[in-house]
């Protein structure tokens, strides 16, 4: 950086903030790249310590347990009459002995309704209940006449523009004490219940304490709970797009054949294995995918359900539930399951991709300035000094701090003073270890169960690690940073049904061809 | 003697179950889901059929109302074979018409004794089927 | 030559040490991550070696296997003539083939008859039991539980109990008190299975809380396994001090319908934690505890919702039809909609003479929201 000084000799304080800048970027970057570091182990042991425990048992012991908790499955629809009939038949079959499921036509302009009705036998009753959460009105609810469907509840309501509405609704009509949110476009593991409410039945340690005198109005004295309520679990998704589905069931799974989905195969695998698994040791897992996640009902209503203003509903109704948690003095955990229980449809085109991440970007910028009270607050544990202060950070910032360091970059390079041996090893430094950290989530993900049938997909997704930082990160990067603008100028959002429909779109042509062919 | 189908997701059962009847003389076809379930139903006849509740495509308790639903097939005997425990999904089961419920593990006596027993009842007349709802 | 790499060296170091410190470390780890992820690529081709090797082996052996038990079990000549299984034999050069000599076809094999030990009960499932006996295949388990793995013990107690292989006191009990929660379960499990004698003594001193996951694997065993006494599990009721232990006793009153109980359960109706409280009206309701109902209807007004929702259901199963008036106000001028749903539930399910009747004056009388309650309660497509 000896060059810098000599150039600017006149001027101090362009020496002071460029300085300044590099050396601040400098720590940023470095304890990035440590975090990431530190996540990587978390993670092994959190994963190791899944697999040894879960080794040994039989999961399948609930199936026929009359202890079983009851589950509600959410999945809302929307223009969807494609592939409506085989999906729901493949939610209907889930291994597990209590549950129903319920899906939420969303409005859908096409043929999605009178296609259930058709199938599934079924009639609109009359249904009484609670409207704890926001929604748009319910018009009618449909079940069954055939009892061989009685799981099934069909909501039809008016259109909410969102997905959070239509969960919303959903989680109204529910009737068990949890609930797991889903798409109806998703493929999802027969086993998906069990391995996701299993965490909420074996975190450790169940103590009760008695708090102050007997309460005046009840004559009892009131109870605090001493023990770590699990309220969310969630497990891995990935790209649905090559593999082999027929009627809603995974036969083989394969990594995506083309470019960008399959960046995001990749990308999906390192933040689930890498980064929710590597929280889950520390319990500050930020977020449960809205694609997969089984709720808490009681803990969610409360907290208030899905915010339908949200771009990022998920990581938001989250927060709240951890929030509505240490608000009450109560001990929470959210846990993370390392096994792929859900394959969905990952964008293929590039305009299609970019409304997605901007999407996420914006969301993640809305939801760091409506809980902003929680970041650095000591009053909210883990979720306020460890789980936000990283989001913020590296996170919400990193593509931010990029950017400009790219500018900086090419402000050096086009007024010559740029110092090209050591920007080059600082630059091979950042790729290599890029490189190392995605290498190491795959690793992980080969630990726990062998997806890919062949060495070539392996190998084939591995060596996406090196193309990344050419191809895929700029893109997420400017998405995100676009995402921000969006958010900063508060620009009007149109693609609540136009994004659903882009992602509804490309499944019904691709699995109606695999239904035909 | 008689046609039996078999459908069953877990394979060692499928096939235990399958030499097991085999050997008492019966003729058994095996179907490993819901959706072989159905095309074998379509394309034989059958005089018991044997189901799990849980499987992939479709479960137990759809085949049993398929097979009640259709005239030409309801007079087939069917006997459901689980493990599940629960007592809503085994009225279930008998409410839309399963003439028995297995409780995994079964005994393999047990269900041949059952085979003939509904076997027996179904060929001392129609009138008995004609009975059932 | 080798003088000219350690000079080469050398030099590479001085250089190397007259750099700015960040470039140092950039150096230092750009080595470091190129090892790691050359070494990440050995491990990933490594694991994928090792289990197609797995998979081959199970390909090849496992219908070998399952040819054997077909023959020598399912298919074996003396079921089903009432010869005890004891005396049965088995074909010893089918047993004897060196193929079982392998330990990972033995552990195979182990694993497959458990499959069809889950599947089979009677007398196939005795014989599936011998064939592991004759076969000297508990010592590989007992062997197992030698190990200083605990995940590998829990396999070993896992196969003995499925097995149905009593296992001493001496050997399962300090298990139970192992600091590792699953091993702890998993001892505590075979110990209720396989002890002759008091199957429930850890009731008597269980400290630590009985997961739900826990309660689902012990209430199996205790469901299931065949000659085990069960005693009145008031006992507990009355007297343990884990909670856990209590509410789990609860569920298996339930489910045993044991009415010499009662007494013991409307205790718990005086207990300070209201969860406990809902716990002990459920398990009333179930048991249809007529005795226990002027007592529900007496604390009604001062419970908590969660106790007020299952006393109504309680009061459903129980159905005397003496408080068909409560019932009544409740449903008509109770401000919380899931007391009336439950209150309308609990006079539907009389399904007497009486309560049809109030049913009928009910949905003439009250408004449109509670009409589409009690529509909503007798449809029978909707469950709850």
């Amino acid at each position: 950086m000896g060059v810098l000084y000599h150039f600017f000799t006149g001027g101090t304080f362009w020496d002071t903030i460029g300085g300044f800048y590099q050396s601040t970027v400098f720590i940023y970057g470095t304890s990035l790249l440590m975090a990431y570091a530190l996540l990587a182990i978390m993670s092994l042991t959190s994963i190791q310590r899944y697999m040894k425990k879960n080794s040994t048992t039989d999961i399948n012991i609930i199936v026929e347990s009359p202890l079983a908790p009851g589950i509600s499955v959410v999945a809302p629809a929307y223009n969807e009459g494609v592939t409506i009939i085989s999906n729901v038949r493949s939610l209907l079959t889930f291994n597990y002995p209590k549950f129903e499921v319920i899906i939420v036509n969303d409005g859908s302009t096409d043929d999605t309704l009178e296609k259930l009705i058709d199938e599934f036998e079924l009639v609109h009753v009359e249904y009484a209940f609670r409207e704890r959460l926001n929604c748009e009105p319910i018009k009618r609810i449909f079940k069954s006449t055939n009892r061989a469907y009685e799981k099934l509840v069909v909501v039809d309501k008016v259109n909410g523009k969102s997905k959070a509405d239509a969960s919303n609704a959903g989680i109204n009509i529910s009737s068990y004490e949890y609930f797991l949110c889903t798409d109806v476009d998703c493929i999802l593991d027969k086993d998906t219940l069990i391995r996701l409410i299993k965490p909420f039945m074996d975190e450790e340690t169940t103590k009760v304490k008695e708090v102050g005198k007997p309460c005046e109005e009840c004559g009892y004295v009131h109870i605090e709970e001493d023990y770590r309520r699990v309220i969310a679990s969630g497990a891995t998704l990935r790209m649905v797009n090559s593999c082999d589905v027929d009627e809603g069931l995974m036969i083989r799974v394969r990594p995506p054949r083309r470019l960008l989905p399959r960046f995001q195969e990749m990308e999906y695998i390192r933040a689930y294995m890498l980064g929710k698994m590597g929280w889950d040791l520390i319990n500050a897992v930020p977020n449960v995918s809205g694609g997969l996640g089984m709720f808490d009902k009681e803990i969610a209503v409360k907290a208030g359900g899905y915010d339908s203003k949200s771009f990022g509903e998920d990581m938001d109704m989250i927060t709240r539930m951890c929030a509505f948690m240490k608000d009450n003095k109560r001990k929470y955990a959210v846990k993370y399951v390392p096994l792929t229980l859900c394959w969905t449809e990952g964008p293929t085109t590039l305009k299609v991709f970019g409304r997605q991440r901007s999407r996420w970007g914006r969301g993640l910028a809305q939801i760091m300035s409506i809980h902003r009270k929680i970041i650095l607050n000591p009053r909210y544990g883990r979720l306020g000094l460890i789980v936000f202060p990283y989001a913020f950070l590296y996170e919400l910032l990193a593509p931010v701090v990029e950017f400009t360091g790219v500018l900086f970059y090419i402000y050096l390079i086009v007024t010559g003073q740029i110092n090209w041996p050591f920007a080059i090893i600082l630059i091979v430094f950042v790729y290599t270890y890029s490189v190392m950290i995605t290498t190491l989530a795959l690793l992980w993900d080969q630990l726990t169960f062998k997806y890919y049938k062949t060495w070539g997909e392996t190998i084939g997704l591995c060596l996406m690690a090196f193309l990344e930082p050419f191809i895929y990160h700029p893109l997420i990067m400017f998405f995100a940073i676009k995402g921000y603008f969006n958010f900063v100028t508060g620009r009007k959002h149109v693609w609540g049904n136009m994004q659903r429909q882009g992602f509804g779109m490309q499944p019904t042509k691709k699995k109606a061809a695999a239904a035909t062919s | 003697m008689s046609n039996i189908l078999v459908i069953e997701d877990d394979d060692i059962m499928l096939k235990a179950i399958r030499n097991i009847l085999r050997k008492d003389g019966h003729e058994v076809l095996t179907a490993k889901d819901g959706k072989e379930a159905f095309e074998r139903l379509d394309n034989d006849e059958y005089d018991v059929v044997i189901t799990d509740l849980m499987m992939p495509y479709a479960n137990g308790l759809e085949v049993v109302s398929r097979l009640r639903s259709n005239p030409t097939k309801r007079h087939v005997g069917v006997i459901v074979c689980s493990s599940v425990g629960n007592e809503e999904t085994i009225t279930e089961a008998f409410r839309l018409g399963a003439d028995d419920y297995l409780k995994k593990p079964i005994m393999a006596g047990e269900l041949m004794i059952r085979i003939r027993k509904l076997l027996a009842n179904r060929s001392s007349g129609a009138k008995l089927v004609t009975k059932k709802k | 030559m080798w003088r000219d790499l350690v000079d080469l060296l050398f030099q590479a170091y001085e250089q190397f040490s007259l750099l700015p410190l960040f470039i140092e470390i950039a150096l230092a780890f750009i080595v470091i991550a190129i090892l790691a992820t050359i070494i990440a690529y050995g491990a990933i081709m490594y694991k994928r070696y090792k289990s197609y090797v797995h998979e081959k082996r199970v390909a090849f052996i496992g219908p070998v296997i399952e040819e054997m038990i077909t023959e020598q079990v399912l298919l074996n000549e003396n079921l089903g003539r009432d010869i005890p299984t004891e005396e049965i034999e088995f074909d010893q050069a089918a047993l004897n083939d060196k193929v079982y000599k392998k330990p990972f076809v033995r552990q195979i094999l182990i694993e497959t008859l458990v499959q069809y030990r889950k599947n089979f009960r009677g007398e196939v499932g005795d014989l599936l039991r011998k064939l592991y006996i004759d076969m000297d295949l508990q010592k590989d388990s007992f062997n197992k539980l030698k190990s200083l793995r605990w995940e590998k013990k829990i396999k070993a107690v896992v196969e003995l109990t499925q097995m149905d292989i009593t296992i001493s006191d001496v050997t399962i009990l300090p298990l139970t008190n192992s600091t590792n929660p699953s091993l702890r379960a998993a001892a505590r499990n075979a110990y209720v299975q396989l002890s002759k004698n008091e199957p429930f003594k850890f009731f008597d001193i269980a400290t630590e809380p009985l997961l739900p996951w826990d309660q689902l694997e012990l209430f199996k065993i205790i469901t299931t396994t065949k000659d085990i006494a069960i005693p009145n599990f008031s006992r507990w009721v009355s007297y343990s001090t884990n909670k856990s232990i209590v509410s789990f006793c609860l569920k298996l009153i339930a489910h045993y319908d044991q009415q010499s109980a009662i007494p013991a359960v409307m205790e718990l109706l005086n207990n300070k934690d209201h969860y406990f409280r809902a716990d002990a009206i459920a398990c009333l309701g179930k048991l249809s505890a007529d005795a226990a109902e002027e007592k529900m209807v007496k604390i009604y007004n001062h419970q908590p919702l969660n106790c007020q929702i299952e006393i109504l259901k309680a009061m459903g199963s129980i159905a005397s039809g003496r408080h068909l008036e409560f019932l009544k106000s409740e449903f008509l001028y109770s401000s919380n909609f899931d007391i009336r749903m439950n209150a309308a539930r609990a006079i539907i399910r009389h399904n007497t003479q009486n309560s049809r009747m109030l049913v009928e004056e009910l949905m003439e009388m009250t408004y449109e929201e509670n009409q589409l309650i009690i529509k909503h309660c007798l449809n029978p497509l909707i469950k709850y």
